[in-house]
This record gives structure tokens, sequence and C-alpha cells, in this order.
């Protein structure tokens, strides 16, 4: 797929009280780096759910290159081009790690039938409008009985499908470094392999824009240098747009062109990472007042 | 051809993977040469539970749906063709088997359909608590709409199937229609399991929402799980109908939704060799235990029986109360598979939970999780 721009306008994401996200607005143009920070609890990992479907954003408009997309299903999102991976590891745990990436493949491999895809926004009416789209049933279910009917036949369209996705599947954990590990159940994996197949597993889906939830959390300093070079392959390889979350200030600051900061759901600023680092209001938020005032709470 | 399935095949002896299959149905087609007709009544009902076992498998082992319904679907089947074709129907359409066949399968398809509809959005309890009591539903349908079902009287005379002139009769001929009908259901799973909607079911297993970030549609992959299981299951009704010939609703209670889920469990999730064990030990051991052979064969242990009410007798002086005596020794099988079955059954339903949690024979995939169940896991897996 190629790149896609990620246009964020007044996004807010409010949980009973709660204010996870507020007026968060940013635009990421096709094909960039983007780094997204903030001290914990900032909002990042709430605004990667609302971007792929997990939360319906409570306010704003998230725009895919020319289509607004938010409030759509998690997987037709997914096929419009955006993938991700989990700050805590979400892997198939029971599947291997080639079957991990063969799940991302999955809407590229044809089995006789298409997916249904309705990239159409519901609209307020949201009961009426499910009643309505049962107008659509017939099609779903011909098209069910179609892929079920290839699934079992097996025709050579089907075979040849399923064999280029194993073979897209081996280049991925090759690109990422999992090459010979293909039937290690992901569980099995050491914690490092495990981050790079979900890595792996993301890109089988060809995304336009790939989110990244901290993916050297945890790591040892020569594994994100690695993660970091594979991030820069990524780039440079996939055409897609990449958004980061990073707690490791030299991970962001090395490959991200322009970087967003977070703090208690609100943009704070947004640069290229030296502007950032100068940024009064970041190093406030990060070891500023509330650092400081905790220290003086502290002390006598 | 798929490189990735390595892992489906269990290694068992040193014959290639492709032989054991046709190896094994040739031999079972053999077994109506070699046994007499009671024998091959219990092997067509062990046959009707593989049927339904691998059908249910679909739902529980491969999507992971736990669901406690599964009667519904066998009823569905079962009353699609006895309505359909019984005299004392209210409705004596007076059909022929092979029309309703496919009628039948598509009418507890939807029921399937219907079924899953409702409860997509649930998970884990709540489904297995809804569908159990959407088995109850349509049990009380039958039992109440008289107009539609007869009611508690049932219906009989229901058609049989023949081709020509030839009809599927006797107890032989039923066996290879449902060792047919088996190998075709387990074809049709294997083949699914081994494609993207195989996978599918399996990623929804481990994690939905991360399976739909991967771009699963769950809605429709659940929903064909459910599709797919109650065919399976209508497809075991309707061949259950015509064998039996009469139906009730006394035949579709909560017991055989209970039955199929054993023989699932029991025989190893996921495991098309597990079904077949698990439904041989549940289905097939207690109608043996009912055979007049084994009554023969037991009443040779009347010594046995004396000596017990000895020791029992004995009891009965020392403790206040009488305790009752054994029954002669040739009824013992009956008396088991009756009344006690329950007690053994679930006494072995323990034992293997405990003892092989994986089941009796475990697909190769189960295999290695439970394998690794021993070591510490590393972190992750879904959190
Ligand atoms: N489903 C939810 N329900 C209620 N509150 C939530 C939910 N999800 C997130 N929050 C709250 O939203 C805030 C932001 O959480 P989020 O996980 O986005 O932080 P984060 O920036 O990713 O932090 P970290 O660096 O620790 O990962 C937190 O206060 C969190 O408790
Ligand atoms: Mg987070």
């Amino acid at each position: 797929m190629t790149a896609a721009a990620l246009s964020v306008r007044d996004l807010g994401m409010q949980f009973e009280g709660l204010s996870a996200l507020a007026d968060v607005s940013m635009e990421v143009p096709a094909g960039e780096i983007h780094g997204l920070i903030g001290p914990n609890g900032a909002g990042k990992t709430t605004f990667f759910n609302c971007l792929t479907g997990f939360y319906r954003p409570t306010a704003g408009e998230l725009w895919l290159d020319a289509q607004r997309v938010d409030g759509l299903p998690t997987h037709v999102l997914s096929a419009l081009g955006v993938s991700r991976t989990f700050q805590n590891i979400r892997l198939f745990a029971n599947m291997t790690a080639i079957e991990n990436v063969l799940v991302g493949s999955h809407i590229h491999i044809g089995v006789g039938g298409t997916d249904v895809l309705t990239a159409r926004r519901p609209s307020k009416y949201a009961a009426l409008e499910r009643v309505l789209s049962l107008r659509g049933a017939p099609r779903a279910a011909l098209q069910g009985v179609v892929e079920l009917a290839g699934a079992v036949g097996r025709p050579p369209a089907v075979r040849r499908a399923e064999a280029e996705a194993v073979n897209t599947a081996r280049r991925l954990l090759g690109a990422v470094g999992l090459a010979g590990k293909e039937n290690v159940l992901a569980r099995n994996l050491p914690y490092g392999d495990q981050r790079r197949l979900e890595v792996a597993r993301a890109l089988a889906t060809r995304p336009g824009l790939l989110l990244l939830d901290e993916p050297t959390a945890g790591m040892n300093p020569q594994e994100s240098a690695a993660m970091v070079g594979l991030i820069r392959r990524i780039r440079d390889e996939f055409e897609t747009t990449v958004v980061l979350i990073e707690h490791q200030m030299r991970v962001v600051m090395g490959v991200c062109e322009r970087i967003t900061v977070l703090d208690y759901g609100r943009k704070i600023a947004e640069g290229t990472p030296a502007e950032v680092q100068r940024d009064t209001r970041v190093i406030e938020a990060y070891l500023g007042t509330r650092a400081v005032k905790e220290a003086g709470d502290g002390s006598p | 051809m798929n490189p990735i399935r390595q892992l489906g095949d269990t290694t068992v002896g040193r014959l290639p993977a492709a032989a054991r299959w046709p190896l094994f149905l040739a031999l079972v087609a053999m077994l109506p040469f070699l046994l007499s007709g009671v024998w091959i009544q219990m092997l067509f009902f062990v046959g009707l539970f593989i049927v339904l076992g691998l059908g249910l498998n679909v739902v529980v082992g491969f999507a992971g749906l736990l669901d406690l319904g599964y009667v519904a679907f066998f009823a569905a089947g079962a009353y699609s063709l006895g309505i359909m074709t019984s005299p004392g129907s209210p409705f004596d359409l007076n059909m022929n088997f092979w029309l309703v066949l496919p009628l039948g399968v598509l009418i507890a398809a939807s029921f399937g359909v219907l079924l899953g509809l409702p409860v997509l959005p649930l998970r884990g309890d709540y489904l297995a608590i809804v569908t159990l009591g959407f088995g109850e539903i349509i049990r009380l349908f039958l039992v109440n709409r008289e107009d539609v079902t007869a009611g508690s009287q049932g219906l009989s005379a229901i058609a049989r199937p023949g081709i020509g002139s030839f009809r599927i009769e006797t107890f032989t001929h039923w066996f290879y229609f449902i060792l047919v009908a088996a190998v075709i259901v387990g074809f049709i799973a294997s083949r699914l399991r081994d494609s993207r909607i195989g996978r599918a079911w399996e990623a929804i297993r481990e994690d939905e929402d991360v399976a739909a970030a991967m771009g699963v549609n769950k809605v429709k992959y659940k929903l064909m799980a459910f599709a797919i299981g109650a065919s399976v299951g209508g497809l075991g009704g309707v061949l259950y109908a015509s064998f039996i010939g009469f139906i009730n609703p006394a035949a579709f209670s909560l017991q055989v939704s209970i039955d199929v889920i054993a023989v699932v469990i029991i025989g190893g999730m996921g495991s098309t060799p597990g079904v077949i064990l698990g439904s041989l030990v549940l289905v097939g051991f207690p109608r043996i235990l009912q055979f007049k052979a084994t009554a023969d064969f037991l009443s040779k242990f009347e010594w046995l029986r004396d000596g017990l009410n000895g020791i029992i007798a004995a009891a009965d002086t020392v403790v206040p109360g009488s305790i009752g005596r054994l029954p002669a020794a040739s009824e013992w099988g009956r008396e088991l598979s009756d009344d006690t079955r329950f007690i053994i059954f679930g006494a072995l339903l323990v034992a293997i939970m405990v003892l092989r949690p994986e089941g009796l024979v475990p697909s190769r995939r189960r295999q290695l999780e439970f394998e690794s169940d021993d070591q510490p896991v590393p972190a992750g897996g879904a959190a």
C-alpha cells in the first residue's frame, strides 16, 4: 500500500469524567516517521486505540488521505491501511510465528470470495441503519459460501494465493530477524523476538499507516538499537507512514522527523526533535514543575 | 503442499501421513464383515457422534466459541426430516429423503446464524449460558407447538433414503452411510482448518480484538463458525431421524449437547482422532455394556457378587440400617450404563481433565501448548 497521510482534527476521548484526549490536532504527511511522546498516562496509547477503532472518539475527526475514518470498525480500518503493534505484547500466543504473520496477510489471501467492506461511517441512526444494512445480507451470505467453497475445494488460485502469502510471511520474518523461527509458538519466543514478530505481523497487512506502541519497551540497548535499525529499514523498504510512541529519548530523537508531545491528553508541543527538546513546556512536563513540586513535597 | 501445517500431523508410527487415513478407513470399512448386528448398530451411533463432534469442534475447538446448545441444530435437522416426511406430521408433505437432506442442513444453518447474531458480542461464560438457553428454547418449542411438531406424541415412520430401487435399511447400510458422512465432514473440517478461514478462527479464539486489527472481520467469521457447526448438527439430525424412524422431544434434551461437547473435550479439542476416540469411549462403551453378550460374560462373575454381598451382609449386621445388595452379575453392565453411567463418566471426565487436560489424543498444536505450560512463559501472550 502507498503511504497514507494522517490528519487529526480536535480529537477528544472522554472516559466517564476522565478526559484522556482533548483537542488534539496534528498532521502527519505521507511517508513521515512521526514521534509521539509524553509522560505516563498522557494518552498516547488511547490515541492509537482511537485510530484503530478500539475506542470510538467522543469528539473530533480522523482523516486518512481524503477519507474520514473515525468510528469505522477495526477490521475496516485495517483494510484501509491502518496497522499497529501493542505496548503490552498481544500476539496470538498459541499460534506459530509464521501463522501470526499469515493472519496479518488475511485480507490479501483471496479464497474465492472477498470480504464485504462497507467503509461507510455509521450515522447517528445506528440502530435503524443496522436493520437497513440487512439489505446486504444475501450478498454477504453468498460471498461467505463462495469463500467456504474456495477453502474446501482449494482451486489453483487459492493454492497460489496461499503459497504467495507463505513466501511473503517468510520474507517478513527474515526482515525482522526471525528467520528459522517460523514454526515456534509465539508464546515460546524470547521477549525481544515477540516484539519483532508483532512488527512483522503488522507489516503483513501492508499498512499505509503503521502505529508502533513502544516497540523497544523492555529491550536491552543492543536490542533497541536493532529495533531502531528495523524502523529505518521499514521506512526505506516499505511505503508507509509511521507513528512511533517511545519513551527512550535516544530512539525518538534518532529516527523521528517530527514529534508531537502529549501531556494530560493535550498536545503541548510539536516540531523537529531539536525544537521539541528545547521547548520549555516539554521540559516542564517531563522534569519540570511536577517533578520539582513532588521533590519539594518530599523534603522537610 | 502447505509448509506451515507440518504441525498438524501427529506422527503415528512410520506410516507416511498421506496413507494413514485411507488405511484406517479401509480397516473400518471391513468391520461389518467381522461384527454382528448389535455391534454395527453401536458403531452407527459412534459414527453419528463423530459427525456431531467434528461439527461442534469447528465452533468450540477452532473458533473457541463455547456452544452448549448444540442439540438445537441436531433437533432442527431431525425435525426438518420428521415434519416433511412423517405421515403423522401436521404437514404431511411426504417428501423424498434426498430432497430434505440439504433442506434440513440449510434450515439448521439458518438456526446457527440466528443464534449467532445476538450472541456475537458475548464471550466465554456468557456465551455458554445463552447457547444453553437456546437449546432449551428449541426443546420447549418442540414440546409445546403441537400444531407444528406433534408435541410429545412424536413423529413416526420417517422417510428412509434409497438410491433407485436400493433402500438404505439394514444396520450395515447405515453404517456405511454414516461412515461416508463422517469422512466428508472430516475432510471439510480439515480443509477449513488449513485455510485462511481456519487461521481467522484461531486468531479470534486467541484475541478477537487483535484479530480485527489484523483485518479479520470477526462478525463474519464467528457467524461462519456457527453456521458450519449448525449445518453439521443438522446433517446429524437428519441422519439420526431417518435411522431411528421415530422422534419426540425427549430425544433432544440437554444431555445430547453435553454428550457432544464431552466427546470433543475428552478426545482433545481440535483433533479429529480425538473426536473418534472420544465418541468410542463415551457413546460406544455404554452401548457395549448393554449387549446381551456382555451380560452373558458378566454372569460368569456370579461368585464375585456372592462374595461382595457377603461382605455387605456382614457390614449390615454392624451398621444399623440396610445397605441393600448387588444385583445379579449379568445385570451389572446394564446398571452401569443406566443410572450409574453419569457417576462413572463424571469421574472419568474429572480424571482425564486432571491427568491429561489436553484430551486423550490432542492435536499436535494443543500438545505444544500444554508442553510449554511447564516452562516459564516469557512475558506477553494475550495480555
Ligand atoms: N478504557 C479506559 N477506560 C478508562 N480510562 C482509560 C481507558 N483507557 C485509558 N484510560 C485512561 O486514559 C489515560 C491515558 O492512558 P494511556 O494508556 O493512553 O496512556 P499512555 O500515554 O499510553 O501512557 P503509558 O506511557 O503509561 O503507556 C490514563 O489515565 C488511563 O487511565
Ligand atoms: Mg501507552
